[in-house]
């Protein structure tokens, strides 16, 4: 049946189109100059790598910079003065193995919450979930003293302790939600079939968490990569320093510095985080959207 | 007519078909069960109780005590630590400094959030839009606060582009002045904070059935009653959240504070989470400082009460 073209006013839904593509045009506009906002920092840490000293004394803050060769020096002296390769590689220790140990306990623990049954197991549940409902604050002095008398402050094995420690509750939250709405079929079969709790938990469970593990071992090892509170407080000393300690403490010598070393510093420190959430900003989102953090 | 020669007690009957047994048998069962699972949770139970939950209680007690030197905190001192907390100009400093910012981080955040979501969803490339905005949030507080220390220099960003603006040079010391450092510090935390509200908001109202909606249109509302009656209560769950988790980082933070204002000479940057650092760490009064650290709890645990009081009331309301 051929279409009754005649019955449909093409000039007008045209004419309604383009209004309603002028209409948008001068929002984009205020889109634009809204996000100039969050633009300009990073555009102003872009182009700041880019000069020397004296370049950047001379010029207004904003200037595309002369030459691209001054990024070498300054990230060589940054990496150097700043100690930020020690930094980079204890901040990748702690977030990679303290996140990897958190997430495993917790899958254990998640594992152990939801797939054996025995009594009272909210109490537990809220046990490990209450390592989420204080402020950081209130870990400090405690932890400070007793580290200082068992010995382990100022060394890697004590700092991995404490950020396995606290990467722990949050992920047992997630994976047991997760666990609760996982079929039982297959387990139980294996159950059937003879396989013992940890055969069951290592061949069948871990493979099926994959998902959750990743997006919440992202959000952990982005809060160890980002901390500053715990290891200034647990790592000052020099080889354990993490990241974020060494650009603060650099930053405090901004005046001897100079601002094109400390923002090449930052953006040494913060490069990881953009790089992770550039490749893998799914998996982020995921975690975002069951976490709100 | 039956005859019933006999009725069994409930007691009775349990005995009889063997019910005290199978119970003693389950009970058996459920304590190995119970063995099982704690050999899975112990690792967890462990790290947390010891590194996590012995350190709240031992806080706790160190504020009622008095710091001895040579013998450590083991005097018992009442409440005198914390009687010393009003009153003592640094305390109220930060007290005062810390209401400014959960006030700030209660309207910020949620306005200029909200008010992106809500232009942004109607904009052409608003997801190019969205991830600019949402970017600042993956980067450390530590780098943002370097960052905007040298956007807000007197030879900064902010006051070149105000000369460009007013046609003569600028030379403010943003960070260095009593009454322009708070809303600095402030601005810079509502720059990297939007992004998350923008985006939980969105997701809160992608979630947002269609149909209540096009009932109302029909039914002749207007856009502004639509919003008011129909979209902001079914948002409002998702905006308790959002709020009280700007609040508790904004209450508690400590980074931007600390790295923004290195330079600042005066009190406006001491919150109380910089003051418990400042008094335990820098000043070695560490009875006193878990006395702070106890009061920052207390606010934090009853923020978190608020919230679950006022979801359950939500709940109850949106259902």
């Amino acid at each position: 049946m051929a279409l009754a073209t005649h019955q449909i006013d093409f000039a007008a839904i045209e004419a309604k189109e383009r209004a309603a593509t002028k209409k948008k045009w001068p929002s984009v506009i205020v889109a634009l100059l809204i996000s100039l906002i969050w633009v300009v920092p990073f555009y102003y840490m872009a182009v700041s790598v880019f000069k020397t000293h004296a370049e950047y004394t001379a010029n207004n803050p904003l200037s595309i910079p002369e030459g691209m060769s001054p990024i070498v020096d300054n990230a060589i002296s940054a990496w150097n003065t700043a100690k930020m390769g020690a930094g980079f590689a204890n901040s990748a220790l702690y977030g990679l193995v303290g996140a990897g140990f958190a997430v495993f306990f917790a899958a254990m623990a998640a594992y152990g919450l939801t797939r054996i049954s025995f009594k009272r197991q909210n109490f537990w549940f809220m046990l490990i979930f209450a390592g989420t409902i204080f402020p950081f604050q209130i870990y400090l002095i405690p932890l400070f003293f007793a580290y200082q008398k068992v010995g382990i402050i100022n060394t890697h094995f004590g700092m991995l302790l404490f950020y396995t420690a606290v990467c722990i509750p949050f992920p047992v939250l997630v994976l047991r939600n997760y666990l609760n709405g996982l079929s039982r079929e297959m387990d139980e079969a294996a159950r059937m079939d003879g396989a013992s709790e940890f055969r069951v938990f290592w061949s069948i469970i871990l493979p099926n968490c994959i998902g959750p593990m990743t997006a919440t071992f992202l959000l952990q090892f982005t809060w160890i990569w980002n901390d500053l509170l715990f290891s200034t407080v647990l790592g000052n000393r020099e080889e354990v320093r993490s990241i974020m300690n060494s650009l603060q403490i650099f930053h405090g010598s901004y005046t001897t510095a100079g601002p094109n070393l400390s923002l090449t510093a930052a953006l040494i420190a913060s490069l990881p985080a953009i790089v992770l959430f550039l490749l893998l900003r799914r998996h982020f989102m995921e975690g975002m959207r069951v976490t709100g953090v | 007519m039956a005859h019933f020669p006999h009725r069994e007690t409930d007691l009775q009957l349990m005995e009889r078909i063997g019910w005290h047994q199978v119970k003693a048998v389950e009970n058996r069962a459920m304590k190995r069960n119970f063995w099982k699972a704690f050999a899975f949770m112990s690792p967890a139970i462990v790290l947390v109780c010891g590194l996590l939950l012995m350190p709240v209680v031992y806080n706790i007690y160190f504020s009622f005590t008095k710091w001895k030197k040579f013998s450590g905190l083991d005097e018992f001192a009442g409440f005198s630590n914390y009687a010393r907390l009003p009153g003592n100009p640094y305390f109220d400093a930060a007290f005062y400094n810390t209401a400014i910012w959960v006030a700030a981080s209660i309207v910020f955040p949620l306005a200029i959030g909200f008010g992106l979501a809500v232009f942004l969803r109607g904009v052409a490339f608003g997801n190019v839009f969205k991830n600019i905005i949402f970017l600042p949030r993956i980067l450390a507080p530590t780098a943002v606060a370097v960052i905007w220390f040298h956007v807000y220099a007197p030879h900064g960003v902010l006051n070149s582009l105000l000369a460009l603006v007013m046609g003569q040079p600028v030379d403010i010391g943003w960070l260095y002045q009593d009454n322009t450092v708070t809303p600095a510090i402030i601005a810079t935390f509502v720059w990297q904070s939007v992004g998350l509200v923008m985006v939980l908001v969105l997701l809160g109202l992608s979630a947002i059935p269609k149909d209540p909606l096009e009932a109302a249109r029909v039914d002749g509302a207007t856009n502004a009653q639509a919003f008011w009656h129909i979209i902001l209560p079914l948002l409002m769950p998702t905006l308790v959240v959002v709020t009280i988790l700007s609040v508790l980082s904004g209450f508690t933070t400590f980074d931007l504070l600390w790295v923004m204002g290195v330079g600042y000479p005066g009190q406006r940057t001491l919150s109380l989470a910089v003051y418990m650092y400042f008094e335990s760490f820098q000043k070695g009064s560490w009875a006193f400082g878990s006395a702070i650290a106890v009061i920052i709890g207390i606010v934090v645990f009853s923020v978190t009460w608020i919230q679950t009081v006022m979801q359950s009331r939500v709940d109850r309301m949106t259902r």
